[in-house]
């Protein structure tokens, strides 16, 4: 397991853990927290690409292109698969 | 339970439906309310836009500022009105727009939901059809961009998600214009006979059905009113979820609700609402399995192409910059010529005609001169700029529609970042472009209060299109042969400002961490001219109604301010004249400390489009000289044609400049121009090009306007943020234009 944010662009992993923030733990206030990572798609089981890696991180999941912060991206742990 | 064994038993859902009561609104009531919900960038809009066209009507959801579009029309004999959800991800009750589209589902009832889902992203858009689906509205699947998933290779089973979500599935393509009949029809259908179109209701696994089964019962024999009230389904997942505001709403939760959950929570963890969101996309992901075939080898994208180019790390900010460059330079080289036309049909043709009217019934010559000076020239003065803020917004939405707005806030993340926002609050700042008050607006965008407060601190200092008709005056006299590029300087100026201002405040008002950021970059889509031409003119719309009504108003205050008390000789010795003559002092330093600059400086704290109507008034003396010539009607309206055509004529040909062709005679343009415009050469004795460009950087700088102050007390519920952005705004602009004008001066710019 390693995070996200590690990715070279053009590698892809399999979300394994998503790390959420302490406000993000169950019965907390969810308003604060990044809990659209996973409505947009970034859930676990994912395959993800990693299209650009800077600051901030340019992913591919399913057809959708989403820019996530670095910091973010550092929380979700992934399996990498490889290019 | 593992998601495969979910998916396994929950597709297709086998339990049979049975409606219930008062669930289903009765049909033959006249007109067909149909609501449009969908993911952003599925293509809503567009759809809509080609459904209902010019019948669109743009108005705000009752409340909040969200903008709502609406459409009535009749079409195959019924009446239908469709209004428009804001586009969601998901129904959860945590962004403004999710709260939205879920309260207007569930409260008021629409008769039914054309769910349009981007074929090209399945799953993740099927993710909020299943939550529409526990709604138990009837609803109809708009398969939009249909005809890019075809190309892409996909093979789409559209009869089976109609099996198994048992929903009409229509492919549709809203830029091709293609499959729209069959939606409304299919639409009608559905909304004639609702019991035979409603959705299937989806199996989200025995251990949740378990719990719903078990509150079911509770409801039917304790809270019969509640399932009278809400959709059963939803409002069982709902409780079960933990959704305070159901909860709050219902009175429904405690020890009951505990004990329905407590086998859930034991299998499955505390944190249910995880667990219902879990179910929900092992749902949507199981049946994109069933129904899309994707092509072995994905073909590298278009879009990825061009975002390897345009994200690039080092040359990604030079493009962003370039293209607002040529932007704003089209937008000048463009519109000008028309400007120009306008202005010289008010003061010339129209003038005389109003003049002509006023004499003919023996108007007292006040009026003649409230009618000329106050209305016409006021207004007019404002009105040469409307085609500098249509071009202005016509390039704006098409970086909207072509995807590349996305693109230019994930290239100022960086930057961002040292002011303590991110790249997401780039996008209000770059609305802020076009007009400072829907920039303020579009703050709600951002899920984050601190966001939301210091981007709307930031957005005035993006300079809007209300400050345009200022520049162009100054510049059009006193730097006619570098007018894009004095333009950008005073764009750019804002820009860098807005990030020293983020810096300042970041330290002091904001401390702590910028929160994390998420965002969807669309696919480049080239946007249909008609939708273009729509977008442009909603936003554009909004600047005529301003000149129309209260810009008037304005003008015509300006006026009596300006010929009071009764009888003034001098404007000096009027009561604006009187205010500029005490204020005038405080702008020595800055080069322009003349009553006549800061009378015309107060009045623009109302709007700052109305610093050039003062202008007009204040320095154009009343010239009776040349009406020796006056030509016949007959005459004024060849000329109104055929500079018209000249008009067109100079802006097709400013393009071509604008790409390096040097301009065919700018020199005699500006001669022409400074004929053509009184306004112009009276600045030319006024001010020193120094001056000028001070007095211009004040304009950029001071106050946001009134109508922007109403926008972030409105958005914030207090003054608190316009007091603060009102107090640096003033301190900065005399300090920049001071340090701009003073050190022209010591480095030899002249004085």
């Amino acid at each position: 397991m390693v995070p996200l944010g590690l990715l070279n662009p053009g590698e892809q992993g399999v979300i394994t853990a998503i790390r959420l923030t302490p406000t993000c733990a169950p019965g907390a206030d969810r308003q604060k927290c990044d809990c659209r990572v996973e409505d947009m798609g970034l859930r676990v089981g994912k395959t993800v690409q990693m299209l650009n890696n800077g600051s901030p991180i340019l992913l591919k999941v399913d057809e959708s292109r989403i820019a996530v912060d670095r910091g973010l991206a550092m929380k979700i742990m992934i399996k990498e698969v490889g290019r | 339970m593992t998601a495969e064994a979910l998916r396994k038993e929950n597709i297709p859902a086998a339990e049979a439906r049975v409606p219930q009561r008062g669930e289903l609104r009765p049909v033959e009531k006249r007109t067909i309310t149909v609501a449009v919900a969908g993911n952003p960038n599925a293509g809503k809009s567009t759809l809509i836009n080609a459904i209902a066209g010019s019948r669109l009507h743009v108005g705000n959801w009752p409340g909040v500022t969200v903008e709502k579009k609406e459409a009535s029309f009749e079409y195959a004999g019924a009446r239908i009105r469709l209004i428009d959800l804001p586009g969601t991800y998901s129904l959860s009750p945590y962004t403004q727009e999710e709260i939205i589209a879920r309260d207007y589902l569930v409260n008021e009832r629409p008769d039914l939901i054309i769910n349009v889902v981007d074929a090209t992203n399945l799953e993740r858009n099927l993710y909020l059809t299943v939550q529409l689906m526990d709604l138990g509205i009837p609803m109809v699947m708009a398969l939009n961009i249909f005809d890019e998933a075809q190309a892409k290779g996909y093979r789409i089973d559209v009869g089976g998600i109609e099996k198994m979500l048992g929903i009409a599935v229509i492919p549709t393509s809203a830029t091709k214009k293609s499959g729209l009949d069959e939606l409304l029809k299919s639409a009608i259908a559905t909304a004639k006979d609702p019991q035979g179109h409603l959705p299937q209701q989806l199996n989200y696994g025995e251990d949740i059905e378990m719990a719903a089964d078990f509150i079911a019962g509770e409801l039917i024999a304790g809270h019969p009113a509640l399932i009278e009230r809400y959709p059963r389904r939803w409002l069982l997942l709902k409780l079960m979820e933990g959704d305070g505001h159901v909860q709050k709403v219902t009175g429904f939760g405690g020890n009951l609700l505990e004990e329905a959950l407590r086998h859930l929570k034991r299998a499955h963890g505390e944190d249910i609402e995880a667990v219902m969101a879990e179910a929900r996309y092992a749902l949507a992901t199981g049946l994109t399995r069933e129904v899309l075939q994707k092509p072995e080898l994905p073909k590298t994208e278009l879009t990825e192409k061009i975002d390897r180019v345009v994200l690039h790390r080092v040359f990604g900010i030079p493009i962003f910059l370039a293209a607002m460059w040529i932007m704003f330079k089209l937008t000048f080289d463009l519109s000008k010529p028309f400007a120009d036309w306008i202005g010289a049909m008010i003061s010339g043709p129209f003038k005389r005609l109003a003049e002509a009217l006023l004499g003919a019934i023996h108007a007292p010559a006040w009026t003649v001169s409230l009618a000329t000076d106050g209305v016409i020239a006021g207004t007019g003065n404002v009105l040469v700029f409307v085609p500098m803020i249509f071009a202005m917004m016509f390039f704006i939405t098409f970086l909207e529609g072509s995807g590349y707005m996305a693109r230019a806030a994930f290239v100022m993340d960086r930057a961002m970042h040292s002011i303590g926002l991110h790249g997401k609050s780039f996008i209000p700042m770059l609305l802020g472009v076009g007009c400072n008050v829907p920039a303020i607006y579009a703050t709600r965008t951002l899920e984050n209060p601190r966001d939301k407060a210091l981007t709307a601190l930031l957005v005035p200092l993006m300079s809007c299109g209300a400050r345009l008709p200022v520049y162009v005056v100054f510049i059009g006299a006193f730097f006619p042969k570098h007018g894009g590029s004095v333009l950008w300087s005073l764009y750019m100026m804002g820009i860098l400002l807005a990030i020293g201002m983020g810096f300042v405040f970041k330290k002091t008002l904001f401390k702590g961490e910028a929160p994390m950021f998420i965002m969807e970059l669309p696919p480049y889509r080239m946007p249909s001219l008609r939708s273009l031409l729509i977008h442009t003119w909603e936003k554009g719309k909004h600047f005529l109604i301003k000149a129309g009504t209260y810009i008037l108003a304005v003008s015509i205050m300006v006026w009596f301010l300006l010929n009071l008390p009764w009888g003034v000789e001098h404007k000096k010795d009027s009561y604006l004249g009187q205010v500029g003559a005490i204020v005038a002092p405080a702008l020595k330093p800055l080069g322009f400390g003349t009553w006549e600059a800061s009378s015309s400086l107060i009045a623009g704290l109302v709007a700052k489009e109305i610093v050039v109507g003062t202008m007009g008034e204040i320095y154009l003396k009343k010239e009776a000289a040349n009406e020796a010539a006056k030509p016949s009607l007959g005459e004024e309206l060849k000329e109104v044609g055929s500079s018209f055509l000249k008009a067109a004529g100079e802006s097709a040909a400013n393009i071509t400049s604008t790409f390096g062709i040097t301009s065919i005679s700018a020199e005699e343009d500006a001669a022409k121009a400074a004929e053509r415009s009184p306004l112009r050469a009276e600045l030319k004795n006024q001010f020193t090009p120094l001056a000028a460009y001070a007095f211009i950087t004040f304009v950029l700088l001071y106050m946001p306007c009134v109508v922007a102050a109403v926008a972030m007390v409105q958005e914030f519920g207090t003054w608190k943020w316009y007091g603060i952005a009102f107090g640096y705004q003033m301190f900065l602009a005399w300090g920049v234009a001071c340090l701009v004008f003073q050190g022209g001066k010591l480095i030899g710019l002249g004085g």
